[in-house]
């Protein structure tokens, strides 16, 4: 897989998009270290300080009654990496959210892009709160962070592997 | 009767005799005998009566039902092949609509919130 790194970035769901059109192929990844216009489902800002994961996929195109499942398989996608990797038992909040003690710990944002009648390609792009040492005070009480939970640093570089690998397989059937 | 088909890179030289026995076909030198000349009239008709089609515009229809986040065209508009033309909100997910073709927009059928069906028209482009 070929992963696109970048210091800060607008939103890597935007540039994946724009790639993805310009023939970007499937399984490229976008990672931004910080997003400044990081965004979620219904283009709700997404807090993507230095520290975060944010990452986007470009997928290859699904049969549009496949579609559906992208969401609810990436959400639960995440809820067992932190299971099996930090032990730790997240709150899936179909279709897009995780939660973990009552706060919201990731995000998953779907987009795709349609001719005719089929599906040209998806942006998978997830955002999960991994070394976020604070939030600002109207995030407080509704997010979390991995650190903050666990009270040590996780490896953001081991965390994408495991996350891009399990969907890799997961995905195999549906295309 | 003499044609020529061609089908995919390969081109055959069709003949159509009627002899006594019946209608007999030539395929690039190969015959067939039809004896029941009615039957292959039916099967000409049957080609020839198929449904004329409307290459002039061309319907873009919801691929599945949703919400209308955006138009992003109005009519009149001139658009390229794969320019998106509205968003559409469908399964928890944003489907961006794009143009299969090069043409006019000609007639926008939905509206920003409008929910739309599967297969409905969204839009026409000439």
């Amino acid at each position: 897989m070929k992963i696109l790194t970048f210091e800060k970035l607008k939103s890597t769901q935007t540039l994946a998009l724009d790639l993805a059109k310009k023939g970007e192929k499937p399984f490229t990844v976008v990672l931004a270290k910080e997003q400044t216009s990081g965004y979620g489902r219904k283009k709700n800002f997404w807090y993507s300080p230095r520290g975060g994961l944010y990452f986007s996929v470009v997928l290859p195109p699904l049969k549009i009654e496949n579609l559906e499942i992208l969401n609810i398989l990436s959400v639960f996608l995440l809820a067992k990496i932190l299971k099996e990797n930090f032990k730790l038992e997240p709150m899936v909040k179909l279709p897009n959210d995780l939660y973990l003690n009552g706060k919201k710990i990731a995000g998953v944002i779907i987009e795709n892009v349609i001719e005719g009648e089929k599906v040209k390609f998806s942006v998978m792009g997830i955002g999960l709160n991994t070394n976020i040492v604070e939030f600002p005070k109207d995030l407080k009480e509704k997010a979390t962070s991995l650190k903050i939970e666990l009270a040590k640093e996780v490896d953001n570089r081991k965390i994408l592997k495991e996350i891009l690998k399990t969907l890799k397989n997961l995905l195999k059937p549906l295309f | 009767m003499k044609f020529k088909l061609k089908i995919g890179e390969k081109e055959y030289e069709i003949e159509v005799l009627e002899t006594e026995r019946g209608t007999k076909v030539k395929v690039n030198e190969k015959e067939f005998l039809f004896e029941e000349k009615e039957e292959l009239k039916e099967i000409f008709k049957a080609k020839v009566n198929l449904p004329k089609r409307d290459f002039g515009e061309k319907k873009i229809l919801a691929p599945i039902a949703g919400e209308v986040v955006e138009v992003f065209v109005k009519e009149g508009d001139l658009v390229k092949e794969g320019e998106k033309l509205l968003l559409l909100s469908a399964m928890k997910m944003e489907n961006e609509i794009s143009s299969e073709i090069e043409g006019r927009v000609k007639k926008v059928l939905v509206q920003k919130g409008e929910k739309v069906k599967k297969d409905q028209i969204l839009l026409v482009l000439e």
